[in-house]
Order: C-alpha cells, then structure tokens, then sequence
C-alpha cells in the first residue's frame, strides 16, 4: 500500500478539486431535474438505468433519482409538498391522485401534449384514468389488474381442471378442498383472503355496487361485507384456506406469502407482481381471475399501476417533460423498463417488447389478453380516508378471522366506522 | 454583575451548543405542536383553527385513543415492574459472585443496547411466531405453544417479557447503588444471624430507595413511550386487533399515516400532561418512601 505523507495527500486532493472542477463544467450549463419513486431492488436498478441513458442522450439535463419503499414514500411525499420542495417528477398511484390534485400539488401536462409529449399512440383507457376534472395530471407508466396467483404444479397434482378466466366463487371453493385433500392437508387451496380489501372490492363490485359511491361515501352494504366474511368463515370451518396465525399478519412481505411459501395453492396480488412472486416462489406460478359470480357482473378492473406526474415545485418543466416522454417512447428506455411497472400503454412499446419477454412477462401479457373483456370500468379514485379504511377493514375483519365478533355486528361495524372515517377526511 | 458574567461565561460558552439545539430544535416545535394541536392540518394546505376540535373529539368519540391508553398503561404497569425486579436481581448476582468480571457486565448489558433496535424487534417477532423458537422449545417439553405474537391475548406479554430482557440500564445504576451500601451493615446482620431475606428487606431495599425511586421514575417514562418494538412486531398498525396498538403507535400513524398533524399534536401534547402527572405522583409520594443518606439522623 502506498505511504500516505502529506504531499501525496494534499496532491490527491487537488486532483479531487480539479476533477470536480472538471466535471462542473458542463454541469453548470446542464439543468438538474428531480425524479421521486417508490420502489424495490430491482426496479430502482432499472430507474437508475433509464436515468443514466437518458442522461446520456441529453448531456444538457441532469437527473438526480430518489428512492423509498412504498410504506414511507407518501409520508416523505407529505413531508415534502408542505415544505413546497417536491421532486420534479413524482411517481404517483391512482389512490392519491385526485388528492393530490385537489391540494394543487401538481401541474396538468395537457400543453406539452402532442408537443413535448408524445403520447398518441396510448390506449385510452390508460389515459383517462390520469385525468382530474377534465385534465391530464398523471402519465401513466404502467397498467395493472387484480390477479390470483397460483401455483401450476399443485393445481395439476390434485387435478383441478377449470376455466381460470371465467370461474366462479364455487369453483374456488372447490378447488380449495380438492387440493387440500389431495395433499393432505399439507398445502391448503388458498391464502385467507378475508383481511385483504382490494378482493373484497371485486366482491363489492360484482354485487353490482362501488365500494365508494359517485358522491366518495362508502356505498358497500353491510350484506357484502357480511356475505364476504361468512364465505371465508365456510372455508376456514372446512380447514382449506391457510391458518389464522398466518393471516393477522398483515400486509407481509411477497416472499411470505403462501404461494411462495408452498403453504397454499392461491395468493391474490397485483399483475406487476407477477414477476417478483415468481422470483421467490419454488414452482412454476399461473394467473387467474379473481372468481366471479354466478350471473354477477365484472368485478376486477384494469387500473394504472402507476402514474409520473409533474409537480407544483418544477422549475424546468421542459426538461422534466423531455424525461417524461423518453419514459413511455425512447425504445432503448422502454426496454429497460419492460414490465416491471405494469403493462405499457403504449401499443407501439408492447409490440417492441414482445420478442424480447421472459416465461413470466409472457404470462402477464398473455393474462392481460385474456381478462381485456372480462373486466369493469374503473372504479372512481378513491376520496380521502380511504387508506384508513382499509386498515379498519383488516382490524375488524382480524377479530373476525379470530372468532372474536360475529360476522354480521363486525360487518355493521365496519360499515358504520368506514363511513365515519371517510367524513371525517373530508 | 460583571463578576457574573465573569465566572459563569465559560460555563455558558460550552452550554451554547446546546442551548442553541433547545431553543431551534425542540423549542420551536414544541410551541408550534402547541399551536397545531388547535388546528386541522394535512401538512399541504395550511393549517386552519378548531379551538378545543381536536381534544374533544378525542375524549369524546374517539375508541381507539381509549384503547390505545388502556394497552399503553396495562404495558406500563406490567413492564415497569417486571423490568426493575430483573434489574435488581441480576445486579444483586453480578455485585455479589462476579466482581471481578467486567466482561459479565457488558454481556448483561448488551440486550439494552440492542433492545431498542429495530433488528431486535425484528428477532422478536421470528421468536414468538406460530413457527418460532419458542414454540419449537415448549414442543420439547410437550407444550404446545400459542401463536403469541398474532394471537391478540398475548401478544401485549410478548412486548413485556422483550421489556424484561432490556434490563441494562437500570442493572448498572442498581449496581452502582448496591455497591454505595455499606458492606459492615451486612456484617454486622451476618454476626446478628439475620437471614438473608431479612437482610435484603431490612437493609438493601431501604438503602437502596433513592435509587429505586431514580429507576421507577426514568423507566415509568420511557415505559409511556414505547414505540419501535411495537411498531416493528405489529407492522406499523397496532395489528392484531389493535392489541399493540400503544399510544405512540397511534400517534404515528394519525401523523404520518393519516396526515392529521393537528390531531396527532393533541394526542401528544395528551400524551406529556399524562407523563408529567405520573412524574409528580412519583415525587409527591416519594417522601414516604425513600430516604436519602443525608436525611438519616
């Protein structure tokens, strides 16, 4: 190792300043743009490989990333607009937008349209869900739908041979005792899904109602919160759906999950899951509908998976949009990106991929193929409150998964706090 | 005044740093927590003024501010307790048997250290799982273990018996005070063929008051702000069945989770006057208690 004295020292630190020096040069020309996501090990690799192309072909623009899971991204988020010092380019969820929008947080990008912004050749339901009172606040960088997640292997083991697409509630229910009986008991037929509210809103859905009404008031009844519950009851009596110690954890980490475990045959996820479900899981995963009802209506929906939006804060706009557009056209950029973020909604950018996709991707394409006309329109944005009510849909229901309430006072329970919870955000 | 200024500039000079930290860093949004316990605000529209909203919703309509107040002071009252006891115990077998040995010291204290980190919560949850170590322990002996953790009757014990392992701190102020104990009292009883329980209640505990009281007072208010452990093993929510759903657990969430930065400023301006009337009964009752070296006659 080479001697430290102080010359050698105080010549590498020149060298230091000099090559910043260096490097400032065009910096000082360059803008600097902020980008802002949510995100986990593998898709903050590909962000920051998109940043370094697009920095690369735009030797004026400089963009500095920013990363957090999603459990601290909104309250960093929060944080940030009330101290008006908001990235530039915000990655943002359906869930929040209109929120978001309505505190004037961020800025419309319907001039740069056509313009800067060359999104022509986007699906328009992809579109439409990023648009507030007529505007366009949010691109959308990816689509997604509710899946369950299943494990091929199982499935073909204990025998069961249905139409995943267009099954119905009873056909899971016997799918869950086939499997559990085949296995004996060592695999049960599915996670317990009484705690996770994003099935529950199928179930709503497919009822013929929203969760939230027009006017943003809980409009399920206490008959489908109740209807819901006693049918996972039926099933945790007949001991095929996963243990009750596994289901009061909430929100676990995908690598716990039963599929990925080997505990159980389903999960229910996201389709931009698939990918990272398959990561961790043992045996090769499938995708299926959440089931339907008996002559019920559509139940799951497509939504976008996630939005860019630009923020209030921006002082380059130009250049953030010029980021913005690379995201959803530059090939080289959409090819890093694949679908890690959901399914493009560009078509141009999806022919461009398809050769190119792994098994899972492929089975994300090919699900997505599947459900296009088997879905319903996208729900409203959910209003304010409604991350708090999907923690009280999982504290009540825990008790009830415990057979510490009575399915029926705990739904009238839920009903009467949801709707406390949304007023009291208003 | 100028001898004032004279003798204590020095000492003022190296309070600065800290003085500055009070009045910039805890100061400030102390009194604008104050302020913002009267209003509604969401951390981006600005913050608007209910008067008493927020304490009245609070006391009146709020159940899991009551549910919240009925795990922290249930974990108080158990973990308190259960931690001194284990401080004094293994501080009486380290001052008598291993004197000599640092090392044992540093070894016991260790779990305060880690106590509080996030990976040893982490720990936690992996120990009292359904499938977890103790599980397969008591499975040895033929018990067959609960789910503690995600079972809403134990889960709060869980917390306790974490409590209970983080005795460290306590352990080395006890220590110090067993060694200030006179070792001829314990002669002396030792020639007056005292027996050991009669030594420990009429000489250590007496002597050792002051102490006690120290510990009582710095555990009770720690106690009351728990929050890490909980925060970790029930995974932010308070879950299950809003079993750990402590005090600072909801104040977190109101705050970050829910963005009601008012009501989360009430709860923690609720949450102080709670402490401080803890405090002052601690204080008030003390005289009765504990005796001070210099008091004695």
């Amino acid at each position: 190792m080479m001697e430290l004295t102080r010359r050698r020292l105080l010549g590498a630190v020149g060298a230091g300043v000099a090559a910043s020096a260096l490097s400032a040069v065009p910096a000082k020309a360059a803008t600097r743009i902020r980008h802002y996501w949510w995100g986990n090990p593998e898709r903050d690799k590909r962000t920051f490989a998109v940043i370094e192309t697009f920095q690369k072909a735009n030797a004026g623009i400089e963009v500095s990333g920013e990363t957090i899971g999603w459990g601290d991204y909104w309250t960093k988020m929060a944080t940030q607009t009330a101290g008006r010092n908001m990235a530039d380019l915000v990655q943002m969820d359906y869930r929040y937008l209109f929120e978001y929008v309505r505190r004037g947080a961020l800025k419309p990008l319907d001039e740069y349209v056509g313009k800067s912004l060359m999104i022509k050749d986007f699906d328009q339901g992809p579109i439409a869900g990023g648009m507030v009172d007529g505007k366009l606040y949010a691109l959308n960088i990816g689509s997604n739908s509710q899946v369950i997640v299943h494990n091929t292997r199982v499935f073909k083991e204990a025998g069961v041979d249905v139409d995943l697409i267009n099954w119905t509630w009873d056909d899971f229910a016997k799918a869950c005792e086939q499997i559990t009986a085949k296995s004996g008991g060592k695999v049960k037929g599915s996670d317990d899904l009484s705690l996770m509210i994003e099935a529950f809103e199928s179930w709503v859905r497919q009822n013929g109602r929203e969760f939230y009404g027009a006017d943003g008031k809980v409009a399920a009844t206490v008959d489908d919160v109740a209807s819901y519950w006693q049918m996972w009851a039926d099933l945790r009596k007949k001991d095929v759906v996963r243990s009750k110690d596994k289901t009061v954890i909430l929100d676990p980490p995908i690598a716990e999950s039963g599929v990925a475990v080997g505990d159980t045959a389903m999960s229910h996820y996201w389709s931009n899951q698939l990918v990272g479900i398959q990561a961790v899981a043992k045996d090769k995963i499938g995708a299926a509908m959440v089931p339907h009802k008996k002559g019920g209506k559509p139940g799951q929906f497509i939504k976008p998976s996630m939005f860019m939006s630009l923020s209030r804060d921006t002082k380059d706009p130009e250049s953030a949009i010029k980021y913005m557009n690379a995201w959803v056209t530059d090939p080289a950029i959409t090819k890093i990106l694949g679908l890690e973020r959901g399914i493009p909604a560009s078509k141009a950018v999806r022919d461009a991929l398809a050769p190119g996709l792994n098994e899972t991707e492929k089975l994300s394409v090919a699900y997505f193929d599947a459900i296009q006309s088997k879905v319903g329109a996208l729900p409203l944005p959910a209003p304010k409150g409604a991350g708090e009510v999907r923690d009280a849909f999982m504290r009540i229901g825990t008790s009830v998964v415990l057979d510490r309430a009575k399915v029926k006072d705990a739904a009238e329970q839920f009903i009467a706090d949801a709707s406390d919870i949304v007023e009291r955000a208003q | 005044m100028r001898r004032f200024i004279a003798r204590n500039a020095p000492a003022y000079a190296f309070l600065t740093p800290w003085l500055l930290g009070f009045f910039l860093l805890a100061l400030g949004p102390i009194l604008a927590s104050l302020y913002l316990s009267f209003t509604r605000y969401d951390m981006v529209n600005a913050p608007r003024w209910v008067g008493l909203a927020n304490y009245e919703y609070m006391f009146t309509r709020d159940r899991r501010f009551w549910k919240a107040l009925n795990v922290t002071f249930t974990y108080v009252a158990l973990a308190v307790p259960a931690r001194l006891i284990m401080a004094l115990g293994v501080a009486m077998l380290l001052d008598k048997g291993l004197r000599t040995i640092g090392l044992y010291r540093a070894i016991f204290y260790l779990p305060s250290l880690l106590g509080a980190s996030i990976a040893i919560a982490i720990l936690w949850r992996q120990l009292f799982a359904a499938d977890g170590v103790v599980n397969a322990v008591l499975g040895y002996f033929g018990i067959q273990g609960a789910a503690w953790i995600t079972n809403p009757d134990t889960s709060l014990y869980t917390l306790v018996v974490l409590a209970m392992w983080q005795f460290g701190s306590p352990m080395l102020i006890f220590l110090a005070g067993l060694r200030g104990i006179p070792k001829d009292l314990y002669e002396a009883a030792e020639i007056d063929g005292t027996p050991k329980w009669r030594q420990f209640t009429r000489i250590t505990l007496p002597l050792l008051a002051p102490v006690i009281f120290f510990n009582l007072v710095l555990q009770t208010i720690e106690a009351f702000k728990t929050f890490s452990s909980a925060f970790i093993i029930s995974n932010g929510t308070g879950a299950p069945a809003d079993s750990l759903l402590f005090y600072t657990v909801y104040l977190f969430n109101e705050a970050f989770k829910f963005f009601r930065m008012g009501y989360a400023s009430a709860l923690a301006w609720v949450l102080l006057i709670i402490i401080a009337i803890f405090t002052a009964i601690s204080f008030l009752t003390s005289k009765y208690w504990v005796h001070y070296e210099n008091e004695r006659d």
